[in-house]
Parts: structure tokens; C-alpha cells; sequence
């Protein structure tokens, strides 16, 4: 069935069979949470349904896109914190920090010179990886959002303030049509509002070469507000402003799209309407403020929004168009002028540029023929990995818990969320001499022998130790008093020491001192067949 | 201690019926069957009895019954000799839940030039026959599907597929290393081109299989040599071996095949009320599933550790789950069912003999039980 590995050692099937010190210690006094759960780095954005969300502000019950496409409520959050190498991540789509151990859902392209073809990389299965298996030209998986939720009307909030006597009321219910939606990507582009009591406004503003997109916007207002907006010219910046003058239809895209340029957002709803109608949307964005070249032929859209360039994303994704985002730092340009950091969208590639024609409604005659290396297949994408590096890093690593799913997605990959998991519970008293020792140690472990028997062992070697010899027990001392473990557990199961280290901090926690940098070292003396194995002894 | 063998499916003890046919061809049947003196031709006399005997269990023709060193072979010679030997047709269908042997084949065909198509399986483990339909190509060399899954149990429809393969102008191997003897064959109605079979998931001896080859259907040797197995195999013939192999395809009949499907039903009915556990595979009441075979799936507890607390207490099973890996990777059948990585981490395989009772189905369900409830209590959620 499954390719067997080495045995274990007499010790281990000890400590697995009859393992000591299993069960919890009611309120004790720390508790050590550690799996392989925990190990996407704060940063890390995810697409909740709410917005684009570091993993570290992310609550219990958020939505968020997982494996299979679908909005998930998460059920638990979890983090730890580590001091070892991480491994950066990049694709098309982003990059993404992870420990090694951390599962990604993926394709590993073998050596091979068939596989060059991307024909061949497309018969490959895909299965969860460890982030530290994959390399450069490797397949990263991206779950697209699949849902399809159809919202015909947005209701208007339409209660006037004491003593507008003025203000025209508009219908209180709005057709969510393709003409509004078509206005609302012109505004996520080029639109800005102002709500000040005296000048209150939606504003669009355009080139004067413009003139068809203010006629659109023209007739959009007066076809579902019954406003009929002014406009304004100006030849010396050679733009032309559409004014719709109206403080309901401020209040509605205020609402919809929050404030300020930098947080410009596409709106839930909007993201899972059917496919037709979210083509009017990206429609409007990408006239409004994006390009076109028929000739190459690419597409290109930039924006100081992260939370759009990301939607944008997904808009693009799901009409199975691939994108590719980047990132530019703020710089200042050769005639001196200063540009704010912004993302970019690039659309390349003959499929995609061909179904984005469409949308935008541009004719395109493009007969060349060109290599792939990332398609769309399934609900998922599929992308090599444009480059790995390890980093070294000393923090807090996160993971999630979802209820039915057990995988999300960051905003470049979805990864995993399960693994071997140990709880350590810890009771803390005063030796003779006044040190602080561990009264009482108990454990929980999800997880093989070795998993069991390790945490078994971190036990025994902690009880009656004082604090600071308890924590510097590290995974090379748990493998060597067990004899050893076979190689491929060293990273996936002997994460006891971790969890007694983060034990011993949570009481520090609580007590409100400060917690102690974790300092274990899991490249240990007893598996020296692991590559960066170069220390013999355990203790580092 | 007890010893209870739930792992049928691996290997099995070799029946005294055997035992007693080998003692016996080892005394008088030890020459060479190449031999043309009369020890040599006793023992080649004997050897075509014991073909003519194994073959009747699949066919009333006089199809080619090559024997081999097991099913590796079998299934190696059946996909490597048909490509070797139709070097115009560079496409082949299996599927996703064939085992290693085949698979790991295509993958060395692949990376000859080959074009591979892995059909999909539904959630019990059915082979997409629409999607089986559409992917025969002019240049489809073979179709090969197992039969009898090793890990799930799940059994296919051989002639619905042999039927769609051959109108489809393609030829059609099975595996039915598993099968043999516990499902009824018939190379002729499930329009079957290559089958193969063994001795050993048969009570019969190690290092014993066969491959049937349809006449007309023409295969280049993986061993070259004296050609003695019509020409087709080199290497003297392992002739108490093979009356072991024929003596074995008479230990199953249907009074066994109804006590495994009798046990069998009673360990997963007796494991039913087990929480969050679930039978991966063909239903036990479809008439589709081998009748030994019981594949359950335990969340909250894991494979390795399961497998290793019942081996302590003397019941030996198998798992698919990924920590007992060197790879870390779980199953790839459960994975191609649809398993999510986190619900094969404690799956196990029972696979019953003709030899438990079901007072050791008893003890095994109690065994199970409380194994279960051991590891879920240990483990830091829910239980």
C-alpha cells in the first residue's frame, strides 16, 4: 500500500505502548499548543470574506476560500512561536512564508526532460507536499473561488438628515444590472466622492479622449438614479470630470467601496455573482484605468490597493483568465515625478488576453503560437513556482482550523492545515532552593508512535526539572534518550520539545514575565542522514 | 498470545492442501520440464495438467497461461511486452487506483515516449466508463484496470469495460491478483485480452503467478532465454511451485467465499458504531466488493498507531495511512476516492481468511474498539 519505513527503536515502542504521563492537568499552570498547523508566517494574507487578512488578525468564525473554492468558517486559530529557517515561497500569483514542515497542495514536476512539455506536466497528480520538498519549477495549486450567490437589488438607505430639504431621493432599491455594475468599476478606478455637507459628490474622473466612457457613465446616472450629472473640463490637465451630485448615491458608494484610494474594494456580493455579470465589472476597472496592447497583445492594470488588485485577482481568475501580480515599491520616475507603491496585474498569454479581449470588447486577432506553463483546470491553478529561498526567522507562526475543510488559501497557494498534534500541560512549583521547577507534566497527542513517544519522553525528561533545564531540552535530546527515530519522523513528529518550550512560555505569559526566546534546533545527532545535520550531540 | 491474521490481502498462509501437493512434486516431479528423459517429462506432464487446471477457473478455450514469478511480473510482462512488441500505438489507460506495479510501469513507459491516461474513480472506487470511453485514442495500445482493488476492495465491472475497450478497438488487461478465485472470470464473456493472476492472495505459494494471453495477441519476453514457457518466459520452469498454484485455485470455493463474506460483514457491522468512522470502498451489499475485504476509516486516531497497538495485541492489519510512510504521503486509492489528506491518517485494511472465526472477529471488534478509544484519548480534540 505505502512504501514502509524503518523501524522504531525498543525505547520508542516503549514509550508508545505504555506512555507516561498522558492526560491534562486541570488549570494548569501553562499550556503548550504545538502541531504542524502552525506555520504560515503573520503576514501571510488570506482571503477572508470580510477582506484581505493577515493570518495574525484572522478570528474564529471568519469566512475564508478553501480547498474546493468555497467560503469556510474557521473554527480555531492557532499559533507558536519558532526560531529556525523558513522557506519563502514566490509564484505569479504572489509568495508565501512557511516552516518547512508545512503542507502545501502541489505537484512535483519530475527531472526529466518529458516533463518540459507542459502536455506531460498536466498528467501529473497533485498531492500535499512539504514546503521544503518543492523547488523551483515545481506546481503550486490555487484554489479559485467557485461560489456563485446572484444578488439582483442593493437596497438604498435613503433617510434624509434634518433639514436636507434639498436632496433629490432616488429609487430606494437598485437594480445590481450590468450597467451598475459596469459604474462601479469605472469608480473603483477612476472615481473618488467627497461627502462634505456643502460639496457633496461621486466624481469620475477621465481623459478628455474619453468623451465614450462619460457618455456611459452619463447615461448609467440618469437611467437608475434620474440624475442627471454635470461635467467638467479642464484642457490645461487635459481631464474631464462627471459629477453626480447626489448624497444618497455618495452614501451608496461609500458603503459599498469604503473610503480613500488605498482601500478602495470590491464588495462581497459582487464577488460571487454569476460569471456574465462580473465580466460588466471588469469591464469598468479595466477601462477605466487599465491598458490594452492588441499588438503584443497584454493587458496591464495598476492600483495603490491591495484589497482590489487582490479581487481583482479572483474576478480574473474565475472568467479563467491568469494573471500575474506584482508589487512596486514607491519610486520616482526619469521626468522626476513621484509614484506611490502600487500592485500591478499583468495579463499575457493567448487564452487569457483572447478572453479579456472579449470582456473589454476589443477585437483581437492573435495567431501566435505560444508555451504555457500555467493553465486553469478543475477549479484550480496550476503554476510553477517561480522561486524558492530559505530565510531565517525568529517569531510567531500561525495556522488555522477549519471546520469541514481542513486547507485554505493564501493569496498565492493553498496549504494545509493538519498534521500531528501535541498539547503539553505544565504545573509549576518551588524546589527547596526557591527555583521554580515542573511539579506536574501531562500530554495529548494526535499522531503515530513516533509522535506518541516523543511526547511521552519530553515528559519524563522534564518532571522535576527546574524551568530553565526544562526548556533547554531540545528534539535532539527527546530522539536520543528514545535511541533514535527514523529520519523522516525528525521533522514531522518529534515536535515535543517545542511543545514543552511553549508550555514553559505560556507560563511566563500568565505570570506576565517575559517569555523566553524559543532556541531549539531540530537538526539533531541521531538523524545524520538529514542534509544540514552538522552537530553531534543533541544539546545546541 | 492470540494470532489473529487479518491481512489476507497481503499474503496469505499457504493451505496443507498445498503444502502437501509441493512435498509431494518436490519427491517425484523435481526435473526438469524442458527435459526430454522421463523424469523431465513427468514432471512437464504435471505441468500441463496443473495449466489446464487453472486455466479451466477462466475459460473453456485453450487461451496461453504463462507462468511467472508473481503478479509484479505478470503485470510488468502484460503492459512492457505489449508495448515492446506494437511499437506504433503510444497510448495507454489505467487508472488511479491501480497497484504500485502497474503504475510505477506506465511511469517507466511515460518516460519512454508513452502517453499515460489515469482514469478517475468515483467515490466507492468505480472506474468512470464515460471517461474511459472518451479517452480511447486510435493510437490506445492498452486499457488496464484492476479488478479487484488490493486496498478497498471495490470490484469493477470487467465486461462492461472489456465490452467498451474492444468496441473502442483497443485491448483490455485486468489484474486480478486479488480476484482470482473469490470473483467468477470468463476471459471470453468480460472480453478480457491479458489477465493476471497469482498463487499467493491464494493460499498457494510465493513466487508463483500467471499471465493468460488471448490468442493472436503478441508480446515481446521480459526474460530472454531457453524459452521455455512458449517462448514467451525463460527460466526453468518452478513446477512444484506451480502444482502449488493449482492445488490453491481449489481452496476457495463458495462455501469460503460465503465464511469471509459472513466475517467480514460481522467485523464492519460489529465496528459500525464506532464514531466518526466510515467503510472506504464498494458497499458490502452491492455484490461488488471482495468478499475479504474491510477498509475503515477512524478520525482522531492514527493509522500507525492503530496498526501497532492491535499488533500488540496479536491481530496483524495493514493501513494506508501516510505516517507509516517514508514518503509521507497517504494512499494514492483513498486519495483518487476522495479522502481528504486528514481523513486517511487513520485508515486501516482487514482483510479476512478462510481460516478466522468469528470468535476472532469478536475479539477483534473489542480489540479495535477499545484501541480506538485508547488513541482518542489521547489525542487533544474532542475525545
Amino acid at each position: 500500500m505505502v512504501e514502509k519505513m524503518e523501524e522504531y527503536s525498543k525505547k520508542v515502542m516503549e514509550n508508545f505502548m505504555a506512555p507516561k504521563n498522558l492526560g491534562e492537568i486541570e488549570k494548569a499552570d501553562g499550556v503548550g499548543k504545538v502541531g504542524n498547523p502552525k506555520c504560515l508566517l503573520g503576514d501571510t494574507l488570506l482571503h477572508t470574506n470580510l477582506k484581505l487578512k493577515k493570518i495574525k488578525d484572522i478570528k474564529k468564525n471568519d469566512l475564508i476560500i478553501s480547498h474546493g473554492g468555497k467560503y469556510t468558517a474557521i473554527s480555531e486559530t492557532f499559533n507558536r512561536n519558532v526560531n529556525e529557517q523558513i522557506i519563502v515561497l514566490k509564484n505569479r500569483l504572489g509568495e508565501i512564508k512557511l516552516t518547512k514542515e508545512h503542507l502545501v497542495y502541489a505537484i512535483k514536476v519530475p527531472k526529466k526532460d518529458k516533463f518540459l512539455r507542459t502536455k506531460n506536466k498536466k498528467t501529473l497528480i497533485p498531492a500535499w507536499y512539504h514546503s521544503e520538498q518543492l523547488e523551483k519549477g515545481d506546481l503550486i495549486l490555487y484554489s479559485i473561488l467557485s461560489e456563485i450567490k446572484d444578488a439582483e437589488f442593493l437596497e438604498i438607505n435613503s433617510i434624509k438628515k434634518k433639514l436636507d430639504y434639498k436632496s433629490k431621493t432616488i429609487p430606494s432599491k437598485i437594480k445590481l444590472d450590468s450597467d451598475f455594475l459596469r459604474l462601479a468599476g469605472y469608480f473603483l478606478s477612476e472615481g473618488y466622492y467627497s461627502d462634505k455637507t456643502t460639496k457633496t459628490h461621486l466624481a469620475f474622473c477621465f481623459n478628455l479622449n474619453e468623451d465614450k466612457l462619460v457618455e456611459d457613465v452619463v447615461s448609467i446616472s440618469e437611467k437608475i438614479f434620474g440624475i442627471v450629472p454635470t461635467i467638467k473640463k479642464n484642457t490645461t490637465k487635459h481631464s474631464q470630470v462627471v459629477y453626480i451630485n447626489n448624497v444618497f448615491v455618495v452614501r451608496l458608494f461609500k458603503e459599498l467601496f469604503e473610503s480613500g484610494a488605498k482601500h478602495k474594494d470590491v464588495p462581497d456580493i459582487f464577488m460571487t455573482l454569476p460569471l456574465d455579470k462580473q465580466k460588466h465589472l471588469i469591464y469598468g476597472i479595466w477601462r477605466g484605468d487599465g491598458f490594452f496592447n492588441t499588438k503584443i497583445p497584454r493587458g496591464g492594470y495598476s492600483t495603490i490597493s491591495k484589497e482590489l488588485i487582490h479581487k481583482l485577482k479572483i474576478l480574473l481568475l474565475r472568467q479563467g483568465i491568469i494573471p500575474s501580480v506584482y508589487f512596486e515599491y514607491e519610486k520616482t520616475d526619469k521626468k522626476g515625478q513621484k509614484h506611490q507603491e502600487c500592485y500591478r496585474i499583468h495579463v499575457g498569454g493567448k487564452e487569457s488576453t483572447e478572453k479579456l479581449a472579449k470582456i473589454l470588447k476589443i477585437d483581437l486577432k492573435n495567431n501566435k503560437p505560444e508555451s504555457i506553463n500555467s493553465w486553469i483546470d478543475n477549479g484550480y491553478l496550476y503554476t510553477p513556482i517561480t522561486s524558492k529561498i530559505l530565510e531565517n526567522y525568529s517569531g510567531k507562526v500561525y495556522n488555522l482550523e477549519i471546520n469541514t475543510a481542513h486547507s485554505y488559501n493564501t493569496d498565492a497557494f493553498t496549504v494545509h492545515n493538519c498534521g500531528d498534534i501535541m498539547w503539553i500541560y505544565i504545573k509549576v512549583s518551588k524546589n527547596d532552593k526557591g527555583e521554580e521547577i515542573i511539579e506536574d507534566i501531562k500530554f495529548k497527542t494526535l499522531g503515530c508512535a513516533a509522535a506518541i513517544a516523543t511526547s511521552s519522553m519530553v515528559t519524563e525528561l522534564a518532571k522535576g526539572k527546574t524551568l530553565t533545564q526544562a526548556f533547554n531540552i531540545t528534539r535532539g535530546d527527546v530522539a536520543n534518550s528514545l535511541d533514535g527515530l527514523p529520519p523522516i519522523k525528525m521533522h514531522c513528529s518529534n515536535l515535543a520539545a517545542d511543545g514543552l518550550q511553549e508550555a514553559i512560555n505560556d507560563y511566563y505569559k500568565k505570570q506576565g514575565r517575559e517569555i523566553l526566546k524559543i532556541i531549539h534546533n531540530d537538526n539533531c545527532s541521531c538523524c545524520n542522514k538529514e542534509k544540514n545535520c552538522n552537530k553531534k550531540g543533541g544539546n545546541i | 498470545m492470540n494470532s489473529i491474521y487479518l491481512d489476507n490481502a497481503a499474503t496469505t498462509k499457504m493451505h496443507s492442501s498445498v503444502k502437501a501437493a509441493m512435498i509431494e512434486a518436490e519427491e517425484k516431479y523435481f526435473g526438469n520440464s524442458s527435459s526430454l528423459h522421463g523424469v523431465g517429462r513427468a514432471a512437464k506432464t504435471e505441468l500441463d495438467k496443473a495449466r489446464e487446471n487453472i486455466s479451466k477457473k477462466v475459460s473453456n478455450k485453450n487461451h496461453k497461461l504463462i507462468f511467472t514469478s508473481g503478479g509484479t511480473e505478470s503485470n510488468n510482462f502484460a503492459i512492457k511486452g505489449l508495448a515492446e512488441a506494437n511499437k506504433n500505438k503510444k497510448h495507454i489507460i489505467t487508472t488511479k487506483i491501480e497497484h504500485d506495479c502497474v503504475l510505477n510501469t506506465t511511469k517507466f513507459l511515460e518516460k519512454n515516449g508513452y502517453t499515460v491516461t489515469y482514469l478517475d474513480v468515483d467515490n466507492n472506487g468505480f472506474v468512470n466508463l464515460e471517461q474511459l470511453e472518451k479517452s480511447i485514442r486510435k493510437d490506445t495500445l492498452l486499457v488496464s484496470v484492476i479488478h479487484g482493488n488490493n486496498e478497498i476492495g471495490t470490484v469493477q465491472d470487467l465486461r462492461e469495460i472489456g465490452k467498451i475497450v474492444h468496441d473502442n478497438g483497443s485491448l483490455f488487461h485486468t489484474d486480478a491478483c486479488q480476484s482470482f478465485t473469490k470473483v467468477p472470470i470468463d476471459l471470453e464473456k468480460d472480453n478480457i485480452d491479458l489477465l493476471t493472476i497469482n498463487a499467493h492472495k491464494i493460499y498457494g505459494p510465493k513466487g508463483v503467478g500467471g499471465l493468460f494471453i488471448k490468442e493472436g495477441i503478441k508480446l515481446e519476453p521480459l526474460l530472454h532465454g531457453g524459452g521455455h514457457e512458449y517462448k514467451l518466459r525463460s527460466g526453468t520452469v518452478n513446477v512444484p511451485g506451480i502444482i502449488g498454484f493449482s492445488k490453491a485455485t481449489e481452496v476457495i470455493g463458495e462455501k469460503e467465499i460465503e465464511h469471509m463474506t459472513t466475517l467480514r460483514n460481522q467485523l464492519v457491522n460489529g465496528l459500525k458504531d464506532v464514531a466518526d468512522s466510515w467503510l472506504n470502498g464498494a458497499s458490502l451489499d452491492c455484490g461488488k466488493r471482495l468478499c475479504n475485504n474491510a477498509n475503515i476509516s477512524f478520525m482522531y486516531a492514527e493509522g500507525e498507531a492503530i496498526l501497532l497497538y492491535l499488533d500488540a495485541l496479536g491481530i496483524s492489519v495493514s493501513t494506508g495511512s501516510a505516517c507509516s510512510s517514508n514518503t509521507l504521503e497517504p494512499s494514492h486509492v483513498l486519495k483518487a476516492i476522495g479522502l481528504k489528506q486528514e481523513q486517511t491518517h487513520g485508515t486501516v485494511r482487514f482483510s479476512v481468511g478462510i481460516d478466522n472465526t468469528k470468535e476472532e472477529i469478536k475479539y477483534t471488534i473489542d480489540s479495535v474498539k477499545d484501541t480506538i478509544e485508547k488513541l482518542r484519548k489521547m489525542c487533544p480534540y474532542k475525545y
